[in-house]
């Protein structure tokens, strides 16, 4: 779903970056303030992992291809869909300069797209869904919704600038990532937060709360013990 | 508790990453991806070769994950560099803006 340059007329590509701006700086202040020196080495796997898996186009059938955006399975992982909007920031940069995949001057709105709206989309659907259908339901179904919501801003955009009309953009785009959010967004990021929540616990924030409840209780428990 | 396995995490990521890398340019569908298709589907024809032969604004050095000359290998080089760029770039930018203990 990255726009080339020629998509976008530059007035309008100004207008995207102006909008995304603020979500940019706003995710780097999350890093000031929750990014700790022990979580820098997984925010750096993560965005190392997303770049490369983005290169992994999966065919869909229809002549088409897609691949996994991650805003929302990094949103997860850090329990901040900021989180998602930095990662998808850094990898789009270097993607725009160093492969030409994604314009420059349409950068801002591909940041929007794939960091905020998948981003914020996908891990507030999440946290809505845990408590009820399960950890890695509830992954699949924020990132697949994620993906399929971004799509649709991005053929509105399409719309604006003149290069799709709508009707037939929102049900080409849409249709096209519903599957691809199904396989390469929805099932990817079910099953790296079922593996990370089985090995790793601790480093999905929900199981943050979980612990320190847990480890109150044993404090308790030993306090008890003592009298 | 903390940062021996917060290595093995970054390990364990750095590998597959690579591993991805190197299979992409085998494993990877050559066909357009939703925004390129739905292009093709719905815009004419002229307009769409216009929009395409468009340069982009800033010319990258590796265009589509290749490196001109190197076939395949180059693809694979192409897309491990950008891993390890990213890989290199965000974690300078957690050194720099993280929580200060």
């Amino acid at each position: 779903m990255h726009i080339p340059d020629s998509f976008i007329p530059l007035d309008q590509a100004v207008i995207y970056w102006v909008i995304a701006l603020p979500f940019i700086i706003m995710s780097m202040r999350w890093a000031r303030k929750e990014l700790d020196e022990m979580k820098v080495p997984i925010l750096a796997a993560l965005a190392a992992g997303i770049f490369a898996i983005q290169a992994m186009n999966i065919p869909i059938g229809m002549g088409t291809s897609g691949h996994m955006v991650g805003a929302a399975l990094v949103a997860i992982v850090f329990g901040s869909p900021w989180a998602g909007v930095l990662v998808l920031t850094l990898v789009l940069l270097v993607q725009g300069f160093a492969f030409g995949d994604g314009g420059i001057t349409t950068m801002g709105a591909n940041i929007l797209n794939m960091g905020v709206v998948s981003g914020f989309v996908g891990y507030y659907t999440y946290a809505v869904l845990r408590r009820s259908l399960g950890t890695s339901i509830a992954a699949f179904g924020g990132a697949w919704l994620g993906l399929f919501i971004s799509s649709i801003v991005c053929a509105v955009q399409m719309w604006i600038a003149g290069t799709f009309p709508l009707v037939p953009g929102l049900i080409t785009m849409g249709t096209y990532h519903l599957i691809i959010g199904f396989i390469g967004e929805g099932l990817i990021t079910a099953v790296v937060i079922t593996a990370i929540a089985k090995s790793r616990p601790d480093l999905l924030e929900d199981s943050f709360t979980v612990r320190s409840e847990k480890s109150k209780k044993e404090a308790h428990a030993w306090a008890e013990n003592r009298t | 508790m903390g940062g021996k396995s917060n290595l093995k995490f970054l390990y364990a990521g750095i590998a597959i990453a690579l591993l991805l890398s190197f299979l992409a340019p085998f494993l990877a569908s050559p066909d357009p991806d939703g925004l390129e298709s739905a292009a093709g589907g719905i815009i004419e024809e002229s307009k769409l070769s216009n929009l395409e032969e468009t340069e982009p604004a800033v010319s990258a050095p590796m265009p589509d994950y290749s490196i001109e000359g190197m076939g395949k290998s180059g693809e694979v080089l192409a897309i491990a560099v950008g891993t390890l760029a990213v890989l290199a770039i965000s974690f300078g930018f957690g050194k720099v803006f993280n929580k200060k203990a």
